[in-house]
């Protein structure tokens, strides 16, 4: 059976004609001709508004040259294989022979602040708004707070004022249970979202399932294993070596024994947070995961084992058509990739995307204008067909969601799924002579940054490298708004002195008390036997993991957080042995 | 005639995955010839310690989620307490309107929100740095 699908696997990623042209050269001369005709009328028209035809040149927001319209001749060169069809290898015009024929994307808006209680209540209600998940199951997108990201624990001193802040306060086992109690865990898929305390995390929501009787190969989710962010995120954070080793740990363990699991997701809109432009965050976003995989592959895992498992954050931001572009460019690039490195199966090739739409795009000045930006970016995600979205709510600039904002958010998806009609037809703006010539100049340029790193050792050796490119993509971006080259809407023009008054969500400062309250009662009446021998185990497998050994860190985490070790106790084991530091 | 160099600490918590915008003010600053140090932060006395260890002028602060007020106040407290409010403590990020007052009466001198200019958290360091410099022992 296993072998009949791999046969057909590698069917999927034959060429179907074999680099057959799209057109045939008389066809191109005609089209060149026309062209010239077309140009020497924009000209005339360049002329009357004063512009010199011949400097006259538009760039996208990555610097991308484009022209004021495009022929056939322009995406000549592309064989009728590098399109091909939904479904059907390299993937660029989308992952499934269907799109949202059947199924729409996934709505995921992203929940977390305050005790874990609170954060269950907004997950119920935006449920009961229709925030769902695929084949109609709960999905709950769930981000863990600042104290946690920074594995330690809400009565650190460092933690005063940060706890629940920009996610939920949940630190133990004891903490999922009142996140989860009462919700069926084997019909929901949770994404855990989690920095560099991951494992912590996994350790934590394993233990809990564990007491409710769920068997492991039940539970549907994912674990982000973010290491690689360390190289544009300003995070204390593990050595890129120990980071990358970490993530293959996890996603060994969950390729065995988690196989519902998504184990490893490919965060591409941290990097265009942090500043990058979108031939730098297909690039980046390439080259960790390749990077990572081939980590995996050296501990011992089969491609087709595990790349199944990973997973895309991609952004959504300004320019609408370089970013969906984009997307199919990646798409195809990481399909080709995946096969060079001896993926077979389709579903190993694929970019299976989470859209994240920007929030660095969004503004502080005339907040409601966001919510027509985030309508144009989950537009134009839709129209490159992703797999599910994250709409940022409209006062993303100012504090956490309220909860209108937030349902504003879903309701931006569900007004695109259900009345614009776009969902009918798959890949609609596919062979469009511009869309498929960007997506080959965006694939163009990605290649050139994507082998420059792995002249340098692949992403994990040069953390400084991608670093420092951001950051003068994000200076760029900023010297341009405030040249006004770049505009933005409320902060270089149409600027108002009016003020518009809307309600900023305020954590419950009582929550950051309850959270120590808990913490501290937690440590004194846990089993101390318990927990000693289990913290004893959990270091003596670090060592073990740092020392080459394969598979044995995440079981004895597991055991930790049913001692009731704590996020910070479990992250302090990791950060003793494997080292912490800053981000730069 | 001022020619000494202004020196500038800045810092973020390293909780805060939010530092585009510090960081391109660190860029910016130095392009204006100030020296910048740049640094992430635990607690609030590891900003203080590298404000004496390079004698600063003034103490950026960068904060968009949250947990500025405490460190607000430990800072500027600390600042007092040993007779250095003539530094410049300067707050840039998400500072919530309900808490730009408060964090100003602690001796925050200058808050810059979202959209705030380069340009003009340079002059207003220009403006308001401690004349003469007074080392910071």
């Amino acid at each position: 059976m296993r072998e009949a699908v791999s046969v057909k696997a590698a069917e999927n990623a034959a060429p179907f004609v074999g680099g057959v042209p799209q057109f045939t050269p008389e066809f191109l001369e005609a089209t060149r001709e026309l062209e010239k005709d077309w140009r020497s009328k924009f000209d005339a028209i360049a002329r009357k508004f004063g512009v010199d035809p011949k400097t006259y040149l538009k760039r996208t927001d990555s610097g991308l040259p484009v022209k004021p319209v495009y022929f056939p001749h322009d995406i000549a060169d592309m064989p009728q294989d590098s399109l091909s069809a939904p479904g059907r290898f390299p993937f660029t015009r989308g992952l499934y022979a269907a799109q949202y024929q059947f199924m729409p994307w996934a709505n995921q808006p992203v929940i977390g602040f305050g005790l874990p209680e609170e954060t269950r209540r907004r997950m119920d209600y935006l449920q009961s708004q229709g925030m769902i998940g695929y084949f109609g199951n709960a999905f709950y997108n769930l981000v863990y707070d600042l104290v946690s990201h920074e594995g330690i624990d809400p009565d650190h001193p460092s933690a005063e004022g940060r706890v629940g802040q920009c996610g939920m306060a949940v630190y133990s086992r004891e903490d999922n249970a009142r996140l989860f109690d009462g919700l069926d865990l084997e019909k929901m898929n949770v994404v855990h979202i989690s920095y560099y305390e991951n494992m912590a995390v996994l350790a934590h929501y394993l233990a809990y399932a564990r007491r409710r009787g769920v068997p492991w190969n039940k539970l549907g989710g994912n674990s982000m294993n973010w290491y690689y962010q360390s190289a544009y995120t300003g995070m204390t954070c593990f050595p890129p070596k120990p980071g990358m080793q970490l993530a293959a740990e996890m996603i060994g363990f969950c390729t065995k024994r988690m196989p519902k699991w998504n184990t490893f997701n490919i965060f591409g809109y941290g990097m265009e947070e942090a500043g990058a432009d979108a031939v730098q965050e297909v690039a980046f976003s390439l080259a960790a995961g390749i990077d990572y995989a081939r980590e995996c592959v050296a501990r011992g895992l089969r491609p087709d084992e595990f790349l199944g498992r990973f997973g895309f954050q991609i952004s959504q931001a300004n320019d609408f058509f370089e970013e969906l572009c984009k997307i199919r460019a990646l798409r195809r690039m990481w399909a080709s990739k995946c096969y060079e490195l001896g993926a077979r199966d389709p579903r190993s090739m694929h970019v299976r995307i989470h859209t994240h739409t920007s929030g660095a795009v969004l503004t502080a000045q005339q907040p409601v204008n966001n919510l027509i930006r985030t309508t144009l970016h989950a537009f134009g995600a839709a129209l490159a067909g992703v797999q599910a979205m994250e709409v940022s709510t409209y006062d993303e600039a100012l504090a956490i969601p309220t909860e209108e904002s937030a349902t504003l958010s879903l309701r931006v998806q569900q007004i695109i799924q259900e009345e614009s009609g776009i969902t009918r037809v798959a890949d609609p703006l596919g062979g469009s002579y511009y869309v498929e010539a960007l997506t080959n100049q965006i694939e163009k340029e990605a290649l050139k940054i994507y082998d420059e790193v792995e002249k340098r050792g692949g992403y994990h050796n040069c953390h400084d490298y991608v670093r420092a490119k951001i950051e003068a993509s994000a200076v760029r971006w900023r010297d341009q708004v405030d040249a006004k080259t770049r505009i933005l809407v409320g902060v270089n023009k149409y600027v108002s002195d009016e003020i518009q008054d809307v309600e900023v969500f305020k954590v419950n400062p009582e929550s950051e008390r309850v959270a120590v309250e808990r913490v501290k009662a937690l440590r004194a009446n846990r089993d101390h036997a318990k927990w000693e021998t289990a913290m004893a185990d959990a270091k003596r497998a670090t060592e073990r993991f740092k020392a080459g050994e394969i598979g044995g860190l995440v079981p004895a985490m597991v055991e930790a957080s049913d001692a009731d070790a704590t996020t910070g106790e479990i992250m302090g084991v990791l950060k003793e042995h494997l080292g912490w530091r800053p981000p730069h | 005639m001022d020619q000494r160099i202004i020196r500038v600490v800045l810092a973020k918590t390293t909780m805060d995955a939010h530092d585009r915008g510090v960081r391109y003010l660190a860029t910016k600053l130095r392009e204006a010839g100030m020296e910048v140090i740049f640094m992430n932060f635990f607690e609030p006395a590891e900003i203080l310690d590298a404000a004496t260890q390079e004698d600063a002028d003034v103490i950026g602060i960068s904060s968009s989620v949250e947990g500025h007020l405490p460190v607000a106040r430990e800072v500027t407290q600390h600042l007092k307490r040993n007779g250095k409010e003539n530094v410049l403590v300067i707050f840039g990020g998400v500072i919530p309107d309900r808490d730009v007052d408060t964090i100003k009466e602690m001796g925050v001198k200058g808050v810059f929100g979202p959209g705030s200019s380069a340009d003009s958290i340079v002059a207003f360091i220009r403006e308001n740095v401690r004349t003469p410099r007074v080392s910071f022992e």
